[in-house]
């Protein structure tokens, strides 16, 4: 009896010994080994049998978790780490063959394709995709709408998504956005009225907080606009920099990216910034193919 | 019609490895309607096998059986049989009574009939107290109550049962001996297996013994005793009449005050005539017989060695 | 056959079967808390995990209850004194089916009430964008039911012919799982991607498609998560499809049970 007690205390001291580290190596695992390994999508729906919706869903929480816990890091951090968005992509599109009807696949995925990786052919592609299955859904052909307008600068493309998005949601905002596209002006506006609808309606504090980024960016960004469009008026002539806004006194407080690049004028007068609207986007520049950047 | 009837019935079991085991040769038996009928065997003789065909737990390899006239394959030859297995368990998560009850609707019962059938059968074996607790928590002697009291509770014309003694206490089996003189009584047929001679003695008609799977022996009860007298024990007062005169028959014992003599059956006629002639003063006669149990004893083991 | 349906129901509440499920039920609560981890579908994600988990509930309870009941007749010896009643072994078997399969339609119910009550508390919190048929809910947990009181089925033919436990739970499970796949293996044999494979194995797998249970028409959990229209014909094809493929199943295990011997 003794020897018991004596056991079971020996065994929970060593435990509450152990339990930190193994806490912490865990918590500190990189994403490849947190994911665990994810066995191929035809390998899954075998597994899953009659709960492929559950699977897909679990891949997506997976995949919202592992961000949720990036950006928690990056607040504590200088420097931010970038998410694995490859993989993140890859697991997404895992997770509609399971289950082409998960809303939050799709709307993950828009939401890190296309301005943080840039893949708006990928992007459009998967919300194609989701169409065929969400065919009451106004979101999706919304999203490729914006996708094709402002990233592809396939305005007709665009104009046809726009106009299936109001005639699903039979919204008129919907109607007149098909319009706006297009013309190329006033795109820093439209998006500034995207993103703010997005944040707006955003409830994963990881994923609105990104939209609030790229809001404030962009907000920024249509200041910036703002006072050069003044600066040209009153004084009829184009500004050099963005620093000779801010002395001329038409930009206080000066801008701040966000994303921690210099704001900057293009030399057809457009703004531009050094991070390209994304994190890491100073450090590797290659990933500029074909983007407009810049603002007008 | 007999109660009971099989007709060479056989069973072999195939073990693994095809090991058979003749575990019933040729059986042919009947018992009659109102008959008490003990079936003895030692350990592994067939007694168990026997009573699973005739209820048809078993098929038979070759050979039939039947209860009422009724071929045992059809359910409906088991309406008329009240069966105690060997060592029964029962749900056991059911109390006695719920057991109990749910034996009678098999049977059709009505519902009055049941409700006083149930009690009857519950206080005759003792199960009163404890008819509301579930039966896991019932000692091994409960348990086989149990059993005799579902085979009671829809009183039918058979009762099949085997070894309704073990397991259970003085009382109890004295108590079972008590319910099958009493249903003998009420002219109900009652085949049970044992291995316990006193009680074949005690309550059967007849009895069958059963070694190695073969029907060694089947006679009334009452000829096996009357076949087993193997002399009279008689004494004399000492002194009195002409012991001399029964010299020819050797004194067992003898004391200052008794002569005893055992006369086997063939000489008792002769004994009693020189017991006349002398005026030998008769004190005390006795037959001596072997009992069921040394008969038992002896079949199985003339049975070994055959 | 009814008393045993009574008595099968009886043992199976006894054995604290039920009060095992309420605790595994209990995983309902967290539900809508890990459901409000969705961005989009909040109320689509409570009806998924509560699919799933009756589902799941339904066969753990499915392989053990229906792998083992008759196992456990005999294993216990119960059958000695209940075949020893004036009862068919057909009726022992087709009551003993019956009450683990209406065992399995209760837990399914009482699940399913649990379930509502979840998805109507997530959806009140977060509205959602499509309407919620409840219609489809029942049918699907309907559906997911009968689907397991086939699965049980086949555990009780499997039971049948085995005398341990193993063959019928081990045996369950490795059909729930083929009977789950049967269908997507077939379309694969008839793609042309399967140009490579011998038509001796693509006509063995045809074969066993049309042998072993298609599981796959149960499920409408896509149905009744995004609330699409449900298609009537293919339901009365199913249902038509279940009592056919239950009626030989246990017929074939009643001519077995009949025959076996209780030694
Ligand atoms: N299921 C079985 N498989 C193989 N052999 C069996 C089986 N059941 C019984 N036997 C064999 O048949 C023979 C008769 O067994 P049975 O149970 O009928 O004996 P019994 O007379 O009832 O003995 P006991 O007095 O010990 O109950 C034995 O040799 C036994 O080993
Ligand atoms: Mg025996």
């Amino acid at each position: 009896m003794v020897k018991t007690v004596f056991a079971t205390l020996a065994c929970l001291v060593l435990y509450g010994i152990l339990i930190v580290p193994f806490t912490e190596y865990l918590h500190n695992r990189p994403f490849d080994e947190k994911m665990g390994y994810i066995p191929s999508v035809t390998a899954l729906r075998i597994v899953a049998a009659d709960h492929k919706e559950l699977v897909a869903a679990s891949l997506v929480s997976k995949v919202l978790m592992y961000f949720g816990g990036l950006s928690v890091k990056n607040e504590n951090d200088i420097l931010p780490i970038l998410p694995d968005y490859k993989r993140m992509s890859g697991i997404l599109h895992g997770a509609v063959k399971l289950d082409p009807y998960n809303m939050d696949a799709y709307y993950f995925a828009q939401s890190f394709l296309t301005w943080d990786v840039k893949q708006y052919k990928l992007a459009n592609d998967l919300l194609d995709y989701g169409m065929k299955y969400r065919t009451w859904d106004w979101m999706l052909p919304f999203f490729a709408g914006f996708n094709s307008a402002y990233f592809m600068k396939d305005y007709p493309k665009a104009a046809e998504y726009y106009k299936r998005a109001g005639e699903l949601s039979g919204s008129e905002l919907h109607f007149s956005l098909a319009g706006r596209y297009m013309q190329e002006s006033g795109q820093t506006e439209l998006a500034i009225s995207y993103l703010s609808a997005m944040e707006k309606g955003e409830r994963n504090p990881a994923v609105k907080k990104n939209y609030q980024i790229r809001l404030s960016a962009f907000k920024e960004a249509h200041r910036i606009e703002l006072a050069r469009d003044k600066y040209r008026q009153e004084r009829k002539a184009e500004p050099a920099t963005v620093e000779q806004l801010v002395r001329a006194g038409y930009l206080t407080p000066a801008p701040v990216d966000p994303y921690g690049g210099t704001f900057y004028l293009t030399p057809d007068g457009k703004v531009a910034t050094t991070s390209k609207f994304a994190f890491g986007g100073k450090k590797d520049n290659s990933q500029n193919d074909g983007e407009s950047h810049e603002r007008n | 019609m007999n109660a009971i009837e099989t007709v060479s019935l056989s069973k072999q079991f195939t073990g693994k490895k095809r090991a058979r085991v003749e575990a019933l040769k040729q059986l042919d038996l009947q018992v009659a309607p109102g008959e008490v009928f003990g079936f003895l065997g030692p350990n592994g003789a067939g007694k168990s096998t026997t009573i699973k065909l005739i209820m048809g737990l078993l098929r038979p390899t070759s050979g039939s059986a039947s209860i009422m006239g009724m071929d045992v394959a059809q359910a409906a030859s088991r309406r008329v049989v009240g069966f105690l297995p060997e060592n029964p368990a029962f749900y056991d998560y059911l109390s006695a009574e719920e057991y109990i009850r749910f034996v009678g609707s098999q049977f059709n019962m009505d519902a009055s009939l049941l409700n006083r059938r149930t009690e009857e059968v519950l206080k005759r074996l003792d199960l009163w107290e404890a008819r509301k607790r579930q039966m896991r928590g019932y000692s091994k002697g409960m348990v086989q109550r149990v059993g005799l009291a579902q085979t009671l509770v829809h009183d039918p014309e058979v009762y099949i049962l085997d070894e309704p003694m073990s397991g259970l206490d003085p009382i109890g089996r004295a108590l079972v001996k008590e319910i099958i003189l009493d249903l003998k009584k009420r002219g109900k047929c009652v085949f049970f297996s044992t291995h316990i001679t006193d009680d074949v003695e005690k309550v059967c008609d007849r009895v069958g013994v059963i070694v190695q799977g073969q029907l060694r022996a089947l006679d009334s009860v009452e000829n096996i005793m009357r076949s087993g007298i193997e002399g009279y024990l008689v004494q004399t007062r000492q002194h009195v009449g002409n012991q001399a005169a029964l010299q020819e028959f050797k004194a067992i014992r003898s004391n200052e005050q008794f002569v005893e003599y055992l006369v086997p059956v063939a000489q008792f006629q002769e004994f009693m005539a020189l017991v006349g002639e002398s005026s030998v003063e008769i004190t005390l006669l006795e037959t001596k017989r072997r009992d069921l149990e040394a008969f038992f004893l002896d079949i199985v083991e003339n049975g070994k060695s055959a | 056959m009814k008393t045993i349906v009574a008595i099968t129901l009886k043992g199976i509440f006894r054995d604290k079967v039920f009060q095992g499920i309420m605790v595994t039920a209990l995983m309902f609560l967290f539900i809508p808390i890990f459901a409000s981890l969705s961005m989009r579908q909040v109320t689509e994600l409570t009806i998924t995990l509560s699919l799933s988990l009756i589902s799941f509930i339904l066969l753990l309870l499915s392989v053990f209850l229906g792998g083992t009941s008759l196992w456990k007749d005999i294993e216990r010896r119960y059958t000695f004194s209940v075949l020893g009643l004036p009862l068919s072994r057909r009726s022992y078997l087709l009551g003993r089916f019956g009450g683990t399969a209406l065992f399995v339609i209760i837990a399914a119910s009482v699940l399913g009430i649990a379930a509502f009550c979840v998805v109507a508390y997530s959806s009140s919190i977060y509205p959602s964008d499509r309407p919620i048929v409840w219609g489809s809910m029942i049918l699907c947990i309907l559906f997911d039911a009968l689907k397991y009181i086939l699965l049980i089925a086949f555990a009780f033919l499997l039971s049948t012919v085995s005398t341990s436990f193993f063959l019928p739970v081990f045996g369950t499970i490795a059909m729930f799982v083929t009977g789950g796949v049967t269908q997507q293996v077939y379309e694969y044999i008839h793609s042309p991607a399967s140009k490579t494979l011998s038509p001796f194995l693509k006509q063995t797998a045809t074969a066993l498609y049309y042998i072993i249970p298609n599981f796959g028409a149960f499920d409408l959990k896509l149905y009744a998560i995004y609330g699409l229209p449900l298609p009537a014909n293919g339901l009365l094809m199913t249902s038509a499809y279940f009592v056919v493929y239950v009626g030989l199943l246990l017929s074939v295990s009643s001519s077995i049970f009949t025959r076996r011997e209780m030694r």
